[in-house]
């Protein structure tokens, strides 16, 4: 993981995509993201852990639904006309695994250039701070960029 | 196809050609004096040698060459192949194996220390074994197999040189037993304008005067000889030697003579020009054996790439999702001809699978011969002869399955030869035979296949099992234990009864990785045993790990398939079970059927459905009854697995996705009965507290 952000700083900017859950803003590594899809029927896996409580369909295969609200302890909301499936693809063990996440809104694809990322605080955050990559700064606002690895481990 | 990288297909086809020489050399172990295992051995090592020359493995060719010429004494038949020699052949196969598949890690001196042990074994021997051999060897010579001279007559297939096989150097070899007197026959030989270039039209009438036996003349045409109408009669009288100048042109001739492109001239007066000869190099591939026995049984086959078979199946699972789709969207409207074709597309997606699903269906005797070798091995180091018996190598399995299954056998054979046989001393005291026996089966049992490992050593020591459990604190001292039970607890991870730890086994891993890899696989593990008498070990495999049969119930929201194997009966839940909270139990045709409500495990919100049905589904020789909203009904189940994500979650084994496009949870039923019942054991002792 810090070997891919420091590579990342070598080449100035990074591409993510900033999503909205509950009123934080989230900036995920674009490369990790597969696919953005509107809301699908979920199926409830009994005895799963509550941060990937369903699984869903997309394209022939069954994949985790995960719910970072859960994991960063914030309400749920109901889905709305800007609620997304953002499907990510992560290695676990060295295995690629597709995962759906659910974000409240979608914004866009854009780029955090070096000089916004800032180290994570050691105080003032009600996050486990393992959760969180660092955080940058964009339009004035201070997004996360999660580690989604840590997150769904 | 895109085209392969032609050392691959050398080493896939070296391993098939390994497979051959081990079962072969095996079999010699058994059976010493079958001269077709002989060949048949040293056919696969001509060829390794030949195929790696030309894919540049010199080093695999220079040291196959070494051990042919060692055995070859074996096939002169002037030695026996004894367990020592054939161990030390084993040893010789794999280090060309290691040549082939990883070069680097090989060291030239165990080479030739195999090579040592294998030359001081042949050389060794006394001869008088051979004489025996001989004599009984070869049934064709009349009066004797020993013959002064011999009268041949070759007639080659005509084309035997677009196999690389050269008549010529056949003819040169034939020449060094002894003097020959070589005619070549020429009335085959064509027009000029009818004449294929690479075609033999010459036949050769060939006198040998030479004392030597039919087997050494066979010797030099064992490749040919599916390619080859030879004749072989001895000859009455002796003439005299045969003439130099013919038997120096035949001697010296065909280097140069065989680079010149087939000169089609008319000159019966010098045949050996005439040879077109397309190949110069004598031994590229002489390997017409496999394939004229392929010929023989008459069936073609295509080597495909399981990866692409793999994608054929995904292919397939799809299209019988979308199949569901349009038959569930057909049903729903009037439209006639709709209804049709989706009725069509049914037929059809369901033969398309069976098929696919049929190209993935390996015979297990694959896998079966890779045992004889690791028996082999084991009963040599462990000084325990062993018998070993397989059946049923024609039984099929998804191809998936019989590489997870080597594994697992590999544990329970060698488990069985360290185990379970006991030492020579011991079934002598018990009036057993010296030589103990391991039996490997396959049998179909409806839509599972059943693979059993007996021995008939000493079978599980009950009381030493239930002290370790007691000693480990698995167990509590004097727990009312029924010895199922008790065996259960050789699955235990780190679990092994074994007073010292042999390079084989007694770790205490083993069993319990069988086990889970049999689990999942979907299947289940069964022991029995009987003191003194031995101990089987069954496992039960579905047929396929692709596509089940599954019923569709509904729970609550939900929807869930359970594996139709497993379902037995389904009955209506009565008002009367229904009301009684505190006993779950039914009451099937006078048995108790303990059920188990699905609502409840699967937390599902709303109010249950009136009529609450159940579902009686049976593992191993458990009959647990599930309660379900709704049944809706049979459904060809695509599996998909669950990603690691849940792979805390054990009541599903995967799922599946239905016709309307969402997923749904295919149930393990084992897994679900043995996590109610250890929720009961918590209630139990909670309540106990």
């Amino acid at each position: 993981m810090d070997g891919n952000l420091a590579g990342e700083h070598q080449s100035g900017a990074m591409q993510v995509v900033m999503i909205g859950l509950g009123e934080e803003k989230f900036a995920l590594d674009a490369g990790l993201v597969r696919e953005i899809i509107d809301p699908v029927p979920v199926t409830k896996v009994a005895g799963a852990r509550a941060f990937v409580p369903s699984v869903i369909n997309v394209r022939g295969n069954v994949i985790p639904l995960a719910d970072l609200r859960i994991r960063f302890g914030m309400p749920q909301l109901d889905n709305s006309a800007d609620t997304r499936i953002v499907v990510i693809e992560l290695d676990f063990d060295g295995e690629p695994v597709l995962v759906g996440l659910t974000a409240d809104k979608v914004y866009e694809v854009t780029e955090i250039a070096q000089t916004d990322v800032q180290q994570t605080p050691r105080v003032g955050m009600h996050w486990k701070p393992e959760f969180i990559r660092f955080i940058a700064k964009w339009r004035e606002e201070f997004v996360i960029v999660p580690n989604m690895e840590r997150i769904l481990n | 196809m895109s085209a392969m990288d032609p050392t691959e297909i050398f080493r896939q086809e070296a391993s098939e050609l390994f497979e051959v020489l081990e079962g072969a050399l095996l079999d010699l172990g058994q059976r010493p004096d079958d001269r077709e295992l002989v060949d048949s051995a040293f056919r696969a090592l001509h060829t390794i040698k030949g195929s790696g020359a030309m894919f540049g493995f010199d080093k695999v060719a220079s040291f196959t060459h070494e051990f042919e010429t060692a055995f070859d004494r074996v096939r002169k038949g002037e030695i026996k192949p004894t367990q020592e020699l054939i161990s030390v052949a084993l040893a010789a196969k794999d280090y060309i194996r290691a040549l082939i598949e990883d070069p680097q890690s090989t060291d030239d001196v165990i080479g030739e220390a195999i090579l040592d042990d294998l030359k001081r074994f042949v050389s060794f021997d006394q001869p008088a074994a051979a004489v025996v051999e001989i004599a009984e060897a070869p049934p064709l010579a009349p009066g004797g197999s020993k013959q002064a001279s011999w009268h041949l007559y070759l007639e080659f297939e005509s084309h035997i040189l677009r196999n690389g096989s050269n008549p010529l150097d056949l003819l040169e070899d034939l020449c060094k037993l002894g003097p020959c007197f070589v005619v070549p026959v020429t009335d085959g030989i064509p027009f000029l304008d009818e004449m294929e270039p690479e075609d033999c039209y010459l036949k050769w009438d060939v006198k040998l005067h030479a004392a030597c036996d039919k087997d050494a003349i066979d010797d030099v045409f064992m490749f040919v000889q599916d390619e080859l109408k030879l004749t072989l009669s001895p000859l009455e009288h002796v003439e005299a030697p045969a003439p130099a100048p013919l038997f120096q042109l035949l001697d010296e001739e065909p280097a140069p003579m065989a680079e010149m492109p087939a000169p089609p001239v008319e000159l019966p007066a010098a045949p050996v020009a005439e040879q077109p000869v397309v190949k110069t190099e004598p031994k590229s591939r002489p390997e017409p054996k496999p394939e004229a026995k392929r010929e023989e049984r008459g069936i073609a086959t295509v080597r495909v790439q399981a990866e692409r078979l793999d994608e054929l199946m995904d292919r397939v699972g799809e299209l019988v999702i979308a199949q569901a789709r349009l038959t569930q969207l057909a049903a729903s409207g009037s439209d006639l001809s709709i209804k049709m074709i989706a009725e069509e597309i049914e037929r059809l997606a369901s033969s398309l699978r069976d098929t696919t699903m049929g190209a993935r269906m390996v015979p297990i005797g694959s896998l079966f011969g890779r045992f004889r070798r690791l028996v082999h091995d084991l009963s040599r180091d462990l000084s325990k002869p062993v018998e070993f018996v397989t059946s049923g190598e024609d039984t099929e399995l998804d191809k998936t399955m019989i590489e997870c299954l080597a594994d697992p056998l590999v544990h329970l054979i060698r488990n069985a030869i360290d185990h379970g046989i006991e030492d020579n001393a011991t079934r002598a005291a018990n009036g057993k035979t010296e030589q103990g026996r391991i039996e490997l089966a396959a049998v179909h049992s409806g839509a599972q296949v059943l693979v059993t490992v007996k021995d008939n050593g000493g079978g599980l020591n009950t009381a030493r099992i239930r002290a370790k459990a007691e000693e480990q604190g698995l167990i509590a001292a004097g727990a009312v234990l029924t010895d199922h039970e008790i065996h259960q607890f050789l699955f235990h991870p780190g679990f092994s009864t074994a007073q010292t730890i042999s390079a084989l086994s007694g770790r205490g891993v083993g069993m319990d990785v069988v086990k889970r890899t049999i689990e999942n696989m979907r299947g289940s593990i069964d022991l029995s045993t009987r003191p003194g008498q031995g101990t089987t070990v069954t496992l039960r495999l579905p047929l396929t790990l692709a596509i089940i049969e599954g019923l569709l119930i509904r729970v609550g929201e939900g929807r869930y398939i359970i594996p139709l194997p497993a379902v037995e009966e389904c009955v209506e839940l009565t008002a009367e079970d229904e009301r009684s909270r505190g006993r779950n139990f039914l009451n099937v045709r006078g048995n108790l059927v303990p059920f188990l409500r699905l609502r409840e495990i699967m937390s599902s919100s709303g109010s249950p459905d009136k009529h609450q049905k159940t579902i009686i589904i049976s593992t191993g020789e458990t009959r647990v009854g599930l309660v379900a909203d709704q049944i809706i009904g049979n459904h060809q189940t695509v599996i998909k697995s669950l990603s690691k994500l849940h792979s805390d979650v054990t009541i599903f084994s995967g799922a599946t996705i239905l016709g309307d496009g969402t997923a749904a949870l295919i149930l393990d039923v084992a897994q679900l009965v043995a996590m109610a019942q250890s929720k009961v054991e918590k209630q139990h002792i909670s309540e106990a507290a």
